[in-house]
């Protein structure tokens, strides 16, 4: 069932033949240097057009027949005991279908739900939760780490407010305290960052319609299709999941908070059925900033030590953050990318009265790398060297190697970075900083792609896998059009319904590499299918009939185009399908990256203008280098936006959001947008036949990092919090920082 | 959203007549800030005077003596790219061409930038407590209050900052508010037109709802102006300053005849600083002496714990006011 395919992977300058066991089924794996005609090109994506025009339809699109809306009323107490609720008024009024309340709950975080309704209208709705009176009596609470770290506040809504959280919450290795004892260069900080929420511009939500025979249709705002029907959900249709379809044609973004049906998923349905209309919910942006997910905090203290010539040896550390009343989730990846002989780390997930965190675009990673690659900038300032070298010289990963290299030309490191940090005249200074970024994603599952084609040609591609806006659509297309010889424009996919092949959960830039193989398999399936066709119309061997440049040949000079191989597809069609099986031995299975920032400090204001950033990356064998410069893009944009301006700003005495609005909770735009330079390094990964690994993470986790580095270039000061507002950085330059 | 009337008049008389008839009605010109208010419940009229009809509410004129008028329903846009208001009044013009975000200006008028309330996010949502809501106190005050935007001036009981980017500018041009009421007008000189915080009054502005801004007028100089507006802001677009300063200044040669400086988003109201005002007059123009403005426009300041770092970005947007005004001959 298996054969052993020998072939060279890697990337160009690192190259390294791979011999791996590839199924019987499986294609052969593409070589570096594999002459492609669609992958590895700029494919613009296949829904751009619809989406610039509005005709793509997203959840907060779809309005049916006799629709009704739901909504909740939201605490605005950390904690507290609903105490009573008067919901007459809300009851009485025209157009309420529905009136929940929730007398006695135990309150642990401000956003949670209370009271609920459902109107014929979203005005009614409004004014039906508006006349919701509710008494809570309010109880004590610690809304962040270091008020609930303290001894008098023992108020938790866990037992344990120390319990060392997250993977690798406690890691030990080699000898720390040896090493630290004998570190010729020994650094020691404490770095911060603050919470991030999710802020997709689609809120979190769903339309739920139950048809006369008891089938249910869930339009929902999902990076899991395939798994959003869940428990909680299928108990409240009353249905079993074979009954139930979930739609997401299109995704106004997500970013590790939208998964599974989450409860007003499950009031949207409970309402549904109590009222036998489709209901329609979708959060309210106060609800998102507040309960709609976040990237937990952190108070990062590392001590990094190494010898004089600029070789870590150790890294010991704490870190404590908080993930809101869950349990875990709070860890840094700030051990990691590096070679670290010996660490110490202890990681503690604090729980406050404050809403769940949850996955955020390369959890633990950005907050991680910002502290490290901060150690390593005062390490090298300590030991006076260049702090790129020190970064190379401590480098493990053969990409990075290359990377940084491309990285330092790019951004002129050479003349660009200042020899002594701060040395700039007048008040805005300027300086070049940067940081390296990892993830670890070859794809995984045994997911299916479904392809028919009829005997006009027409190709459809199927799975259930939503597409979040990365492009996902497009890539399948790709894969397939790569074995059928045929433009990906003319190649109509189908993505974000259950109705097709089930598909990944959108989550650790898992669906790009768990599809992609799939999709190039059944374009390799229908390919044998029509050269079987072929042979038959031939009378000849099917395998002696290839295709080359798109059209098909048979011995004896016997010509198709594809257009007229599928001629001869019978009335019935033709079906395929294409598998995704386990992966083999890669290259390396760390994606590398790096990216490098230059930046201007106004050193009066304190205001930081971030004018460029080289961002280098790797994810494997690129589909789409269009798409994938996009992601990236984002993934810096994103980081910007971490670095320099979004946090949750809660009153502590009140427990409660004090800016859950995009005028008020501050969020990269346009104008804060510098030139952002992508360089994309192919690495054939070796995991899969196409050697692609994801993207979607990755690409966000250096930048804080690297605009922290340049800032320090820049003013001579680090600046150990983020986001770095004018009030921090001036903090940092007159030596007031914690 | 509480259900309303909407009154559409085609003069400021019939939107005055309007106010007063209509118990609760509140003026809306183009309802940047005011929808937001009523979505939030924060505002619930019964009644609004839709102010889109009224002529030549948007005009922005040279009068024969030179002084200007400019509409209360001129746009931001409007004055960023008025040619009048580049050439007479350059910093009202970068003032407005900066506000908000691009497609906010092409909408927020100059009246509805000077009348619209506090950018406070605890008077914007009514599940905080807030004095200008009514409350018995300012919940930003406490320690443990979110600080980092609030006041440093006048904030003993109330720390909003005002939002308005047009106000310290005209505050420095000594511009006049033509407000009318019923079927009078009167002139209001802009150090008139701003209310203390106090229990229960919402507005920035001392005027009450049936009060209407017609327009904003910039009286004519014989002497030549020197104009200067900056500010900081933590993003280049879509945001309010942290701190900014409107400046004009009239120079003798070298010395300062006349100076004219005033701060936005540092108090609850627009904030004239005649300290900075008397470190000028009457002196040689330096960037020593711009610099000493600057020290002496925060003095008497009071900052939070949490936003000390605005006096810094005072002292430095005023003198860096006072420095491209005096580079404007």
């Amino acid at each position: 069932m298996a054969r052993k395919v020998t072939y060279l992977a890697g990337i160009e300058g690192a190259e390294r033949e791979l011999t791996v066991e590839v199924h019987d089924l499986d294609a052969d794996p593409w070589p570096l240097g594999a002459k492609l005609k669609y992958v590895g090109t700029e494919v613009p994506r296949l829904d751009g057009v619809a989406k610039v025009t509005g005709v793509a339809q997203f959840t907060q699109d779809v309005n049916l027949d006799k629709m009704a809306y739901a909504g909740e009323v939201i605490a605005p107490h950390a904690h507290a005991v609903v105490k009573s609720i008067d919901a007459s008024a809300a009851r009485a009024m025209p157009g309420v279908l529905a009136v929940r309340t929730s007398e006695g709950k135990r309150v642990t975080y401000a956003g949670s739900s209370v009271a609920a309704v459902c109107a014929t209208s979203r005005e009614v709705l409004a004014d039906a939760l508006a006349a919701i009176r509710v008494e809570y009596d309010v109880q004590p609470h610690a809304v962040t780490v270091e008020e609930a770290l303290k001894d008098e506040v023992r108020v938790s809504p866990r037992r344990s407010n120390d319990t060392a959280g997250g993977r690798g919450g406690a890691m030990r290795r080699g000898n720390p305290d040896a090493a630290l004892e004998s570190a010729e260069v020994k650094v020691e900080a404490e770095y911060r960052t603050a919470i991030q929420t999710h802020s997709a511009l689609e809120p979190h939500g769903s339309v739920v319609s139950i048809d006369k025979e008891g089938n249910a249709t869930v339009w929902a705002s999902t990076q899991a299709t395939s798994g959003f029907a869940g428990g909680r959900l299928l108990r409240a249709l009353e249905l079993p999941r074979g009954r139930v379809r979930v739609i997401t044609e299109h995704m106004g973004g997500g970013f590790g908070a939208k998964f599974g049906a989450q409860s007003w998923d499950v009031l949207c349905a409970e309402f549904a059925k109590e009222t036998g209309r489709p209901v329609k919910y979708l959060l309210t942006r106060r609800s998102e900033h507040l309960v709609g997910g976040n990237r937990p905090d952190s108070i990062q203290k590392l001590t990094l030590g190494g010898t004089k010539d600029g070789t870590f040896t150790v890294l010991a550390g704490e870190t404590w953050g908080t993930s809101g009343n869950g349990r875990g989730g709070a860890g840094c990846a700030n051990f990691m990318g590096y070679t670290l002989p010996s660490v110490r780390m202890l990681q503690h997930t604090v729980s406050t009265f404050t809403a769940r965190g949850a996955a955020f675009r390369a959890p633990r990673h950005p907050q991680g790398f910002f502290a490290l690659e901060g150690a390593i900038d005062a390490f090298a300032a300590k030991a006076g060297l260049d702090p790129l070298a020190v970064r190379m010289k401590n480098d493990p990963h053969p990409v990075r190697q290359i990377q940084w290299k491309i990285g330092a030309e790019r951004i002129g490191w050479k003349r660009n970075h200042r020899k002594v940090a701060g040395s700039d005249k007048g008040p805005v200074k300027r300086g070049v900083g940067c940081a390296a970024g990892r993830w670890s994603q070859a794809g995984r599952g045994n997911w299916s792609v479904d392809l028919t084609i009829d005997s006009s040609g027409h190709v459809i591609v199927m799975n259930g896998a939503q597409d979040l806006g990365t492009g996902t659509r497009t890539l399948l297309a790709i894969c397939v059009a790569e074995e059928l010889g045929i433009p990906p424009a003319t190649i109509d996919v189908r993505v974000g319904d259950t109705r097709y092949p089930p598909g990944p959960g959108s989550g650790g830039s898992t669906t790009a590499p768990s599809l992609g193989p799939a999709a190039r398999e059944a374009g390799l399936r229908a390919r044998e299918a029509l050269a079987a066709l072929l042979g038959v119309e031939w009378k000849t061997d099917s395998e002696k009939v290839t295709l080359e440049d798109g059209v098909f040949k048979g011995p004896g000079g016997k010509k198709a185009t594809f257009q007229e191989a599928c001629g001869l597809i019978p009335d019935e069609g033709l079906r395929v399908r294409g598998t995704r099986r386990r992966n083999y031995d890669g290259y390396n299975r760390e994606t590398a990256g790096c990216q490098f920032a230059e930046v201007a400090v106004d050193t009066e204001t304190g205001v930081i203008t971030v004018e460029r950033v080289v961002a280098v990356h790797d994810a494997g064998r690129l589909v789409n280098t269009m798409a994938s410069r996009s992601q990236v893009n984002g993934g810096v944009i994103q980081g910007i936006s971490f670095a320099l301006y979004e946090e949750r700003q809660l009153d502590e005495n009140l427990g409660d959001m004090v800016n859950p609005t995009f005028d008020t909770y501050k969020i990269m735009g346009m104008a804060d947008c510098p030139q952002i330079d992508v360089v994309l390094t192919t690495v054939v990964s070796g995991f899969n036949s196409i050697g692609m690994m994801g993207l979607g993470e990755p690409a966000t986790v250096p930048t804080a990092g690297a605009i922290a580095s340049a800032v320090y270039n820049a003013i001579g000061v680090q600046v150990r919090q983020l986001p770095m507002t004018p009030a921090r950085v001036l903090a940092a330059l007159e030596g007031r920082q914690q | 959203m509480k259900a309303f009337a909407y009154i559409r008049p085609q003069s400021a008389e019939a939107a005055a007549a309007a106010l007063a008839d209509n118990d609760g009605a509140l003026i809306k010109a183009n309802g940047i800030d005011l929808l937001d208010r009523m979505k939030e419940r924060v505002d619930e009229p019964n009644a609004l005077v839709g102010l889109v009809d009224v002529e030549a509410f948007d005009s922005i004129e040279v009068e024969e003596d030179g002084g200007i008028r400019i509409g209360a329903g001129a746009t931001l846009a409007q004055l960023a790219a008025s040619q009048v208001v580049e050439r007479f009044l350059p910093s009202l013009a970068y003032a407005a061409g900066h506000a908000a975000s691009p497609q906010l200006r092409t909408r927020a008028t100059v009246g509805g930038n000077l009348g619209q309330h506090t950018r406070c996010g605890y008077y914007r949502h009514k599940s905080f407590p807030c004095l200008k809501r009514g409350g018995d106190h300012c919940p930003v005050l406490k320690p443990g209050g979110v600080q980092d935007t609030a006041a440093i001036f006048g904030n003993g009981t109330c720390a909003s900052a005002s939002p308005s980017s047009l106000a310290p500018v005209f505050g420095s041009l000594d511009a006049v508010l033509t407000v009318r009421r019923g079927e009078a007008t009167r002139e209001v000189p802009f150090a008139e037109a701003w209310a203390e915080p106090k229990a229960g009054w919402a507005s920035d502005l001392v005027f009450d709802r049936e009060d209407l801004i017609e327009s904003v007028h910039i009286p004519a100089r014989a002497e030549p102006q020197r104009l200067g507006y900056e500010e900081v802001r933590q993003k280049a677009a879509f945001d309010w300053p942290l701190t900014a300063c409107g400046v004009r200044l009239v120079a003798e040669g070298n010395t300062v005849k006349e100076a004219r400086v005033w701060l936005g988003s540092v108090a609850p109201t627009p904030l004239r600083s005649e300290a900075a005002e008397k470190v000028l007059v009457g002196k040689s123009f330096t960037e020593a002496r711009a610099r000493a403005a600057g020290e002496a426009a925060v003095t008497g300041a009071s900052p939070l714990p949490g936003n000390t770092y605005k006096v810094q970005l005072t002292k430095v947007v005023v003198r860096r006011a006072l420095m491209q005004a005096w580079g404007r001959s």
